[in-house]
């Protein structure tokens, strides 16, 4: 075949992005916990990070987290929803779009900028225009019904965290259980069961990410 | 694993038409085949049709659309195609059923369209499923199916 002067006149050149990756879920499911995790064990990989966090009326999840020791205050954005939480990731996610952009600006190498939804119900789902990559978080307190419920979240997440199974024999909630029929209900896409305290499948998370969104695994 | 970064042209527009048709003929072109669902993420880990495995990496500012060239060497390109949205399609018995399934659509954040009094849902999952969600107002009467639309 001859060669095509336009592929030759293709050059490549880098194109740097950092991935978005949404952590939505019912409020105290752990989603702050989670990232409280997820930080350390990333930097560990070299996955430089960058946190939008969105709280109703306060600032509460970015100060937990730029007081945590675990980030430069800095990489930390609070995004102030005043509303519905699914409002501003998903029917207009134009401020969470804004600090995450921001951050990207300021902090051009970073890999991954997670951002973190405020607590939620079962329908919260994320706009793809904000994210590459959504993680929606259940926890066992919640009850082990929680997968049988069938919310947007649970269904259409890309990876689905039922976190805080230290818990669960104390709730009366079968994590076993849990697992299985969530599996079933999104038909065989990742389900990871996390305890944050023991950094129990957080290893196993962040390889769902590095192989799905991130692309360190070639 | 590929890394592909840009959107560097479109099969359709020129100069890529004439290239890709080449490539096409001699069974060069591999596809990457996204659905509806998909096509707004700007990343996205999928196989062509020839088992490429791809890792999809766009700028913010680009985005996915049916006959995005990713990929144009001399002896190869890949390109990307969209599946078709599934849609529902239902009607609405009179005004006040209308209103009702209007507001119903609204608040379970359905996408849909409108073609003349037939209300298209698009298909974000099974079909099952948005049956389910209609069910009572099926049931009642007030609105029916009118079939799959695409």
């Amino acid at each position: 075949m001859p060669k095509s002067s336009i592929a030759m006149e293709l050059t490549k050149t880098p194109n740097k992005t950092a991935a978005r990756v949404g952590i939505g879920g019912p409020v105290g499911s752990g989603k702050t916990a989670l990232i409280e995790q997820l930080i350390p064990a990333l930097a560990e990989r070299g996955i430089e990070v960058a946190v939008v966090t969105n709280d109703l009326v306060t600032k509460e999840d970015a100060l937990r987290l730029q007081r945590s020791g675990l980030i430069s205050p800095e990489r930390v954005l609070a995004v102030e929803a005043g509303a519905c939480p699914h409002t501003i990731i998903r029917e207009d996610p134009s401020l969470n779009i804004a600090a995450a952009d921001t951050l990207a600006q300021n902090f051009p190498q970073a890999d991954v900028i997670l951002i973190e939804s405020g607590g939620d119900n079962l329908a919260s789902t994320f706009s793809l225009d904000l994210v590459d990559y959504w993680i929606f978080v259940i926890d066992t307190g919640g009850g082990d019904d929680i997968p049988r419920k069938r919310g947007p979240g649970i269904i259409r997440s890309d990876l689905l965290v039922i976190n805080k199974i230290d818990i669960g024999p104390y709730v009366g909630a079968d994590v076993d259980s849990m697992q299985k029929e969530a599996s079933e209900i999104r038909e065989g896409r990742p389900v990871i069961l996390t305890d944050c305290k023991k950094q129990t499948g957080i290893k196993e998370l962040i390889d769902c990410l590095v192989h799905n969104v991130l692309f360190l695994d070639a | 694993m590929e890394v592909l970064d840009t959107v560097i042209g479109f099969a359709s527009d020129a100069p890529f038409d004439a290239e890709i048709h080449l490539l096409s003929h001699a069974g060069k072109v591999e596809y990457l085949d996204i659905s509806p669902n998909d096509v707004s993420r700007r990343r996205i880990r999928l196989s062509t049709d020839k088992g490429t495995d791809c890792a999809i990496a766009l700028a913010r500012e680009q985005r996915l659309a049916d006959g995005a060239v990713l990929k144009l060497e001399s002896d190869r390109a890949i390109v990307v195609r969209l599946s078709e949205q599934e849609w529902l399609a239902v009607s609405a018995c009179d005004q006040a059923a209308a209103l009702e399934l209007g507001y119903f659509a609204g608040n379970l954040h359905w996408k849909v369209r409108f073609d003349g009094t037939i209300l298209l849902i698009a298909l974000e999952g099974p079909m099952q499923t948005y049956l389910d969600r209609l069910e009572v107002i099926l049931a009642q009467g007030k609105v029916k199916v009118v079939g799959p639309n695409d």
